[in-house]
């Protein structure tokens, strides 16, 4: 199924925690399942930044995971979007200072959706991804 | 059933009997929640350090103890190590949580390791040993555990002393784009102009 | 490097993670493998610390409740409510017996969720799809649940020092009951295709064994020593909240199969009885609610001066779902910020169990070993970047493949 007419293919999302807490995580998976089921609009979670439109980072950003989020951002082909999930990746939340954080992520990658809450709703994340979407449908056409 | 079962005042009683003067303080505290229809007890002992090995197997020939965990604090002058164990565990309200206190001088930071008597102690000794800065003696595998490769040596995050964690090291998230607002929207640009190379 | 002198390729040094998608969370392993079999186990945990015992040191203890509730998302319950466990005793407060019983229902139903999870994680890592869909429909259930009870869905925010934050009212145990009653029937159903399935025995039965000395010498907690058989469990050593009112009693796979292995598959027994047990709590919780306040201190400016001129020291202890959380926590007079906060998560304690299960075991079964521990990995690593050698790496993805397909040879063979 095309979504749209300039992005004609199903919508791959890559997740990469950075040091979250797991609020978010499970919010993600539970916004895969059969409850919300975006797979019917061809948005699905998958294994490998190689194969991903869209990278869903959680988490502050620690020290040790910097270069591993580097890496994958580098690793996702463009066009490609970064959305943040979660109140602790934009501002840190509540772990807003610490001697091992390298966050927030905007500090790390460029940051192209956020979706605050902690942890937001499914149909908070559902909402950030229809939002990318949208930009990416834009970079597209600009193209 | 466990046989043999002591009552939490005949131990403080062995462990006087056993260790002497190295029992600097003991002391059973009982609490009650729920209803509160029965206490649960804790034991709490103070030791010289020299005694600690000696009671970990004082503690092993009573019943096979849990370690829950070393927890420490820096006490000013010295670090003072805090070891949680159970014993009787697995009956109805049947369980002892021991917890053997010792206090290690700044100018000694050494402690002997109880790893060979309980393998899994290794895990929060390692701990210790980055987080507080104590030397544990014997310990068979004393790399890093949490902290980055990278993190400087010599700096103990619970260190409360001159060997904490400097300010200068402290990231402060919430000061994110305070000031580079205008840079950072700039740089967001950039990197849209780049994607769409 | 690779040069004609590296004749034999054998062992085969294999790291995985930090990054992979199954276990939502990174921590790294570092395989030695002969073959198909596993010679050596490494662990680099630490990818997660945050630091959070040390900004707890610039915290006051209502703020720290909210850190505490988000140590781990999964656990927010079992964090927040040892915390609490622990100031209480250090700060000589005593709960009202109506908030103990809340808190109880609470900690109870997040053992629901989380075990509901795990076997939905485990039923994914084994290729069983429909299971995995199956257990996470039922979830969203309990999420509901949460919510209802609540406010939210992660991260309840209903503890608070001294009691908790919520009641829970009358008009309110109808849909409880409801609901209970639906786990019940789920209950049936999962014994049934779990314990039914010949091809699930096969891959989980007699791997990753962990023996009942390794468990005690190891220091392992929650499902993961029951399942070894010893037979230790919080609730019933030493009963805290309501449960000391309730005669918990732990949870042994004997229970179910008058046997002990000590493997995935008594793992996955001891976690479906306690699904179990926990409804069987919750009723009982419901029909012997107490009258009385929640709070023992409803002022927070009150309760922040209370704590603020408060001594001494306290442990908070909770069987969290995937086994004891224990929180240590020192008050002195000087200063508002506790003196000293050691936070120990269950996986914490688990973590040497994986070396032992994981040796000599084939690459496919990786995934439902690691997962069969049911991991936190940000609880544990709380506090805190690994230089990957020329090493073959797996992603999770790849692993999954293999161990599905180990699935499916079993099915047809």
């Amino acid at each position: 199924m095309s979504i749209s007419k300039t992005l004609n293919k199903s919508l791959w999302v890559y997740h990469v925690n950075s040091g979250s807490c797991n609020g978010c995580e499970i919010e993600i998976v539970a916004t895969l399942t059969p409850r919300y089921d975006p797979e019917r609009f061809g948005i699905k979670l998958v294994g490998t930044p190689r194969h991903a439109d869209v990278i869903l980072i959680t988490g502050p950003v620690t020290k040790k995971m910097k270069e591993k989020v580097l890496r994958v951002y580098h690793q996702t082909p463009d066009p490609k979007l970064v959305m943040v999930i979660g109140a602790c990746g934009i501002s840190g939340g509540p772990f807003y200072e610490s001697y091992t954080l390298a966050g927030p992520v905007d500090d790390v990658v460029p940051v192209d959706v956020y979706v605050p809450g902690c942890p937001p709703r499914p149909e908070a994340i559902i909402f950030g991804v229809v939002t990318a979407l949208k930009k990416l449908e834009e970079i597209q056409s600009k193209k | 059933m466990i046989a043999n079962k002591l009552s939490p005042e005949q131990i403080i009683e062995k462990f006087k009997a056993m260790l002497g003067k190295a029992v600097l303080a003991g002391e059973i505290i009982r609490r009650a929640e729920g209803r509160k229809q029965a206490a649960n007890v804790q034991i709490w002992l103070t030791l010289d350090k020299a005694a600690l090995k000696a009671a970990v197997r004082l503690l092993c020939s009573l019943h096979y103890p849990h370690l829950a965990v070393i927890s420490g604090y820096d006490a000013g002058e010295a670090v003072v190590l805090v070891y949680h164990f159970y014993i009787y565990y697995g009956e109805w309200r049947g369980e002892y949580n021991v917890s053997l206190r010792i206090s290690l001088a700044k100018t000694d930071l050494s402690v002997d390791t109880i790893s060979d008597l309980i393998p899994g102690a290794v895990v929060s000794e390692r701990e210790k040993q980055e987080f507080l800065g104590v030397r544990v003696k014997d310990i068979p595998d004393a790399r890093r555990i949490f902290l980055p490769e990278d993190f400087p040596e010599g700096v103990f995050p619970w260190r409360q002393d001159e060997t904490g964690i400097p300010e200068s090291m402290v990231k402060k998230l919430y000061e994110a784009g305070k000031n580079e607002g205008e840079k950072r929207r700039a740089a967001s640009v950039d990197s849209k102009s780049t994607r769409q190379e | 490097m690779a040069t004609s002198e590296t004749k034999t390729h054998s062992p085969i040094k294999t790291v995985i993670g930090p990054i992979h998608p199954a276990l939502k969370e990174p921590i790294k392993f570092i395989f030695e493998i002969e073959g198909e079999k596993i010679s050596k186990v490494d662990l680099a945990p630490g990818h997660n610390h945050r630091g959070l015992e040390w900004m707890a040191t610039r915290r006051n203890p209502v703020q720290i409740l909210y850190v505490a509730e988000r140590i781990c998302g999964i656990c927010s319950i079992a964090h927040s409510l040892t915390f609490c466990r622990a100031i209480e005793q250090a700060a000589a407060i005593e709960t009202p017996a109506r908030a103990d019983y809340v808190r109880t229902i609470f900690a109870e139903l997040e053992r629901i969720h989380s075990h509901l999870l795990w076997a939905g994680v485990a039923a994914l890592e084994l290729g069983f799809d429909t299971l995995f869909y199956k257990t996470w429909e039922v979830r969203e259930d309990v999420m509901d649940l949460l919510e209802y009870l609540s406010g939210n869905r992660v991260n309840y925010g209903i503890m608070q020092i001294g009691g908790v934050r919520r009641d829970i009212t009358p008009a309110q145990h109808p849909r409880i009951r409801k609901s209970l009653l639906n786990y019940t029937i789920l209950f049936d159903e999962l014994v049934n295709m779990f314990l039914e399935d010949s091809v699930l025995r096969m891959r989980c039965r007699d791997t990753g064994l962990l023996t009942r000395e390794e468990a005690l010498q190891l220091c392992t907690v929650g499902p993961t020593q029951r399942a070894s058989g010893v037979a230790a469990d919080v609730r019933q050593d030493n009963p805290y909240c309501a449960y000391g009112d309730l005669r918990v009693k732990a949870v042994t796979p004997d229970q179910l199969l008058d046997e002990v292995r000590g493997d995935v598959f008594d793992r996955i027994i001891v976690r479906l009885l306690e699904v179990k047990q926990s409804v069987d709590i919750i009723a009982q919780c419901l029909e012997t609610l107490p009258d009385g306040p929640l709070l023992a201190i409803p002022k927070i400016m009150v309760l922040l001066n209370h704590l603020k001129k408060a001594e001494g020291e306290g442990i908070g202890r909770h069987e969290a779902p995937r086994g004891e959380v224990f929180h240590y926590l020192r008050l002195t007079a000087d200063r508002e910020s506790p003196a000293a906060w050691k936070v120990k998560a269950s996986t914490y304690s688990n973590l040497l169990s994986w070396i032992k299960m994981l040796q000599g075991e084939q690459v496919a079964d990786i995934p439902i070993i690691v997962a069969s521990v049911d991991p936190c990995i940000s609880c544990t690593d709380r506090v805190a970047v690994i230089k990957q050698g020329k090493t073959a790496v797996y992603t999770q993805e790849d692993l999954r493949r293999i161990s599905r397909e180990k699935t499916r040879r079993l099915r047809q063979g």
